[in-house]
């Protein structure tokens, strides 16, 4: 079942000076079994958005349907633990989470918080940290002396042992080198194909280019595109209007469209580029 | 969380925003002290109502003043429940089987309650009519003329300006990792005691953590800039007295004097 959110609203601190309106009617729907990207400029409500996802905010108006849960404002819903389950929801920085002497109790948190008895926990944990490259050598050290990437992969690990059915993450690649960031996201298309939902804020138009199945475009709290990956690179224009660099090709694209060459709208990929290129040099000799 | 009112600068434009720092703090200091004088209702009452005038030139809503007051309300109810269960003086007022409520059981409460109140009002006037740094500027320049006795009138300032600065970020922190950790299950609200003290244990352990990063971080950022505490400084924003402010300080003034009257003659 797909994700709908509809007009969904969000004002921080309703009733006080500090009042802030950060979603203003979002009307979504999220396919279930893909890969969504959500993308915008700083301060356009994605982390406020994907926080309704699993309920940890409420939406002041509107409401939204997630895994047969339905949230609406106002709502004191005592089913909320099993709707966080079902949604796992990876933080901006989740390093700074961390909190336990070892990894292994670190990661077996979130499954005994669900009930799991200690030896299910460390069961759950075994399986796990190869997911995320690393291996039980690990298990006894204390995630604090660990890298900034070590731990974060630690902290992502900490939700993907709940084994949630739709995995959300907040800009999950932020701040890693390239190498640990595509590791990451090769992490994530393996959680797709075994049926995952994945939903991905992300400032990485490559990696949303290169992995993703449909873009969200969110613009001062309201939804200012949504498609697919597809039609989404074939409007390089929709990037530009909010200040977003797009990938190497699509600036290379238009770069040639800007000295006259002829590139259609829906060529994307390196070798289809180069074709194009190839064809009309020949011509032009 | 992010609506606790205490200790944020509120942007408006009135008479006690536009006063010196240092008389504001000067007026605060004989409210507080006005509030400690045991002069009884009729003491609080006075106070009561400088503040009440405070409040409405300050332009600040009664309502954002009182919200400063909702982190108090569990104090306050465990407070009552504690008197009531263990002072029996005065009349009783109300009796139940074995059991009687006394009357100083309610009125110490009341004490303590209003003493509260009036002090947050005022640190709250205080807080949100001041920017941060023009707080510390206060404090610095009032503290100059101890520093012959070895208080580093300085230092203490930039002590305070810091931790003011970071109230907001410790709550905004406080906030993410609390929902960080319910996304892992925590539930702050329902569970067993062992759970309860997880859970809270789960929230304390990276505030902790982070916090001496970050302090770690501002400390070497500091001296990168070339800090130094000892150093004789410059200032662009210099302070200057009005007749505002010594009004406003006399009218302080009289409410402690008034307040001293009323608890001697008691
Ligand atoms: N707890 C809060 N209280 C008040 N305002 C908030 C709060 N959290 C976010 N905001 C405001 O809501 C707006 C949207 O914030 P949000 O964190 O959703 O942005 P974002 O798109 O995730 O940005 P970034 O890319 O920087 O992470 C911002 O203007 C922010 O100032
Ligand atoms: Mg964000």
């Amino acid at each position: 079942m797909s994700i709908k959110v509809n007009k969904l609203e969000h004002i921080y601190s309703k009733g006080t000076p500090f009042e802030y309106k950060a979603l203003q009617g979002i009307d979504l729907e999220i396919r279930e079994g893909k890969v969504t990207a959500i993308i915008g400029e700083t301060g356009s409500g994605k982390s406020t958005l994907v926080q309704h996802l699993n309920g940890l905010l409420i939406p002041t108006a509107g409401e939204l349907e997630i895994c047969g849960f339905k949230i609406l404002p106002l709502l004191k819903n005592k089913d909320i633990k099993k709707l966080r389950k079902e949604v796992g929801l990876v933080f901006q920085f989740p390093e700074y989470q961390l909190f336990e002497e070892t990894i292994e109790r670190d990661i077996a948190f979130g499954p005994k918080n669900f009930g799991a008895t200690e030896e299910e926990a460390k069961e759950l944990v075994k399986k796990v940290l190869p997911l995320v490259g690393l291996d039980e050598s690990y298990l006894e050290r204390s995630p604090f002396e660990l890298s900034g990437g070590q731990k974060r992969r630690i902290a992502i690990a900490g939700i993907l042992v709940l084994d949630p059915k739709v995995l959300v993450l907040d800009e999950p690649a932020a701040g890693l080198d390239p190498k640990g960031a595509s590791d990451m996201m090769d992490l994530f298309i393996r959680l797709n194909k075994e049926g995952k939902t994945i939903i991905l804020v992300s400032h990485d138009m490559e990696h949303v280019m290169k992995y993703c199945d449909d873009v969200v475009v969110l613009d001062d709290g309201k939804v200012k595109h949504a498609s697919d990956v597809k039609t989404f690179f074939e409007h390089p224009e929709w990037m530009v209007q909010i200040g977003i660099n797009p990938p190497a090709i699509i600036r290379l694209k238009m770069m040639l469209q800007e000295k006259g060459w002829n590139i259609p709208a829906d060529c994307l990929d390196e070798d289809t580029l180069l074709e194009v290129i190839r064809k009309q040099v020949k011509n032009h000799e | 969380m992010n609506n606790v009112a205490l200790g944020r600068y509120l942007p408006l434009d009135s008479t006690i925003h536009k006063m010196d720092p240092r008389a504001k703090i000067a007026m605060m200091f004989m409210i507080i002290v006005a509030v400690f004088i045991p002069a009884g209702f009729y003491g609080y009452a006075v106070i009561g109502l400088t503040i009440l005038l405070c409040l409405y030139l300050s332009k600040l809503k009664v309502g954002y003043a009182l919200r400063s007051m909702k982190p108090m309300i569990i104090m306050m109810v465990f407070l009552l429940i504690v008197n009531v269960l263990v002072l029996k003086t005065g009349y009783p007022l109300l009796t139940i089987g074995k059991f009687s409520i006394y009357s100083d059981a309610i009125f110490q409460t009341l004490y303590i309650v209003i003493r509260l109140m009036l002090m947050i009002i005022c640190t709250t006037i205080l807080t949100a009519t001041t920017k941060p740094l023009d707080l510390t500027l206060g404090i610095e320049k009032i503290l100059k003329p101890f520093e012959k006795i070895g208080i580093p009138g300085h230092i203490i300032a930039m002590m305070i300006s810091i931790a003011l600065r970071f109230i907001p970020t410790l709550i905004e922190e406080t906030q993410r990792i609390m929902n960080a950790q319910a996304s892992r299950g925590v539930d702050l609200e329902n569970g067993k005691l062992k759970e309860k003290i997880m859970a809270v244990l789960s929230l304390i352990v990276p505030l902790f953590i982070s916090s001496f990063e970050r302090a770690d971080q501002l400390a070497n950022a500091m001296e990168a800039r070339g800090y130094n505490p000892s150093h004789p400084r410059t200032r662009y924003k210099v302070l200057k007295m009005t007749t505002i402010d010594y009004l406003g300080m006399v009218v302080s003034a009289v409410c402690l004097i008034v307040c001293i009257v009323i608890g001697v003659v008691l």
